[in-house]
C-alpha cells in the first residue's frame, strides 16, 4: 500500500484551513452547503482509509497464515490495529454527536397548543431556537419577547422560520457527524454553523426588508444573555461577525473558491480511491499466494 | 421597502408575543397599534379569537368590548420543559442552534458600539 490511503486522514486539516475563509466568500447558503458536501466526502474517505488499513490484518487470520505463510505484509500491524481502533471509535462519536443534537430538540418539542408556530415559555432568559419536526416550531421565551420590540420580533422569527424552511439542522447533523468522524474538521463544522446563522440572517433582512433592523435584533439578543450563558469565544465572535456582515454585506467571490473547496474534497475522495486499487492488488497477491 | 404579507399563522404567533411583551392586558386596538403594518382590526380579533380557542388567551369584558392577555399554564409547562432540557447541559451552544446568545466581554463591548453607530 502506498501512502495514498493516509491522505485522506490528512487532507480534512486542508479543509479547514480553508472552511473560515470559503465561508466569507461563497456567501451564506453556498457556503453552508458546499462546506457541508465537502466535509462529508472528507468524512467518507477517511471512514473508508481506516477500513481500508484495517483489513490489511486479513492476512494474519490463522487460515491465511496457515495456508501461504510469507504474505507481503503492506502495513505494520500496530497501524492496522489503530485504524480499526479509530474506526470503532469515530462511529460511536458520530452517533453521540447525532443524539446529542437530537435530543434536546425532542424535549423541547410540545405537544400543546401553538400560536401559529410559536410555543412560548414563561422564562426570564432571551431564548428563540428552532425546533424541526413536523411541523416545525419556534420556541420564544417571554424573556425574548419583551427585551425586542414588534419589528424585531418578527425579525427573530423570519430568521428561525429560515432555518426550519430550509432544514439548517440536516446540514447542521451531517456537518456535526462528519466532525465526530475526524475531529480535523472541527473548523468546518463551526463554519457551517455560522453560515446557518448567517443564512437565516439574510432570509430574515430579505423578508423584512431592512438589515439594520435584523443586525439590531441579533445585537441585542446577544448583549442580553451576555451575562448568563458562559462566553464561548467561537460564538461571541460569531454575533459579531453576523452584525458586520449584515451592516455591510461581503460580496460573495464564488468562483475560485467553490473550485479549491472541490479540489480538496475530490483529492481526498481520489486518495480513497488510488489507496483501494493498491488494497484489490494485495488482496489479488495474497489471494493467489 | 415594505415588509411583504404576512401569512396567517406568521400573524398569529404575533399577536401571541405582543400579548406577552405587554404584560397587561390588551384590547384588539391595542393589539393592532403595537403590530402596525396596516392589519384591519377584524384580522386581529379573528386571531384573539382563534388563540382562545386554543386555550392560549383569556379574555374579559371591558367597556363595550374585550380584552385579551395570555395564559400562563401552557407558557410555564413549557419553561419547566425547557430548563430541564437545557440546564443538563453547559455545551447547549455546541448542540442547540440558539439564536444569539453567549458573548465574550470584548465582544459586547465591540456589538455596543456597532449598535451606537446605528442609531447616532
Amino acid at each position: 500500500m502506498t501512502y495514498a490511503v493516509y491522505l485522506p486522514l490528512i487532507l480534512p486539516a486542508l479543509l479547514a484551513v480553508a472552511a473560515r475563509r470559503a465561508g466569507d466568500r461563497l456567501g451564506p447558503r453556498n457556503g453552508a452547503v458546499g462546506l457541508t458536501l465537502a466535509g462529508i466526502c472528507a468524512a467518507a474517505a477517511t471512514v473508508w482509509a481506516l477500513a481500508l488499513l484495517a483489513l490489511t490484518l486479513f492476512d494474519d487470520l490463522p487460515s491465511m497464515s496457515a495456508r501461504a505463510p510469507g504474505l507481503p505484509e503492506p502495513v505494520p500491524d500496530w497501524v492496522a490495529l489503530t485504524a480499526a481502533a479509530a474506526i470503532i471509535l469515530a462511529a460511536g462519536s458520530a452517533v453521540q454527536d447525532l443524539h446529542q443534537r437530537r435530543s434536546p430538540v425532542r424535549l423541547l418539542r410540545s405537544d400543546q397548543a401553538a400560536a401559529g408556530d410559536v410555543v412560548m415559555a414563561a422564562d426570564d432568559e432571551p431564548l428563540a431556537v428552532a425546533l424541526p419536526g413536523r411541523p416545525g416550531r419556534i420556541l420564544l421565551t417571554t424573556g425574548m419577547v419583551r427585551l425586542l420590540g414588534p419589528r424585531e420580533r418578527s425579525a427573530v422569527l423570519a430568521h428561525e422560520r429560515a432555518h426550519l424552511t430550509h432544514r439548517h439542522h440536516l446540514l447542521m447533523a451531517t456537518a456535526g457527524a462528519a466532525a465526530a468522524i475526524n475531529p480535523l474538521l472541527r473548523p468546518v463544522r463551526d463554519s457551517v454553523a455560522y453560515l446557518i446563522e448567517r443564512w437565516a440572517d439574510e432570509e430574515a433582512a430579505t423578508e423584512l426588508g431592512d438589515r439594520d433592523l435584523v443586525a439590531r435584533a441579533v445585537a441585542k439578543a446577544a448583549l442580553a444573555t451576555t451575562d448568563r450563558t458562559p462566553a464561548l469565544g467561537v460564538h461571541g465572535g460569531v454575533v459579531v461577525r453576523r452584525v458586520r456582515a449584515l451592516r455591510c454585506p461581503p460580496r460573495p467571490v464564488t468562483g475560485r473558491t467553490m473550485a479549491a473547496l472541490v479540489v480538496t474534497a475530490a483529492t481526498a475522495v481520489a486518495a480513497a480511491i488510488i489507496a483501494t486499487s493498491d488494497f484489490v492488488v494485495l488482496l489479488h497477491t495474497w489471494l493467489v499466494a | 421597502m415594505e415588509a411583504k404579507r404576512r401569512p396567517r399563522g406568521a400573524l398569529e404567533s404575533e399577536v401571541m408575543a405582543a400579548l406577552w411583551a405587554a404584560g397587561k392586558p390588551l384590547s384588539p386596538a391595542d393589539v393592532q397599534a403595537t403590530l402596525g403594518g396596516g392589519l384591519a382590526y377584524n384580522t386581529v380579533q379573528t386571531i384573539l379569537i382563534r388563540l382562545m380557542d386554543k386555550e392560549l388567551v383569556r379574555r374579559a369584558a371591558q367597556g363595550r368590548g374585550h380584552i385579551y392577555w395570555p395564559v400562563l399554564d401552557a407558557a410555564t409547562t413549557a419553561a419547566d420543559r425547557m430548563r430541564a432540557a437545557l440546564d443538563a447541559r453547559p455545551d447547549r451552544q455546541a448542540v442547540l442552534q440558539q439564536f444569539a446568545a453567549g458573548l465574550g466581554a470584548e465582544d459586547a463591548e465591540v456589538l455596543r458600539a456597532l449598535l451606537d453607530e446605528r442609531t447616532s
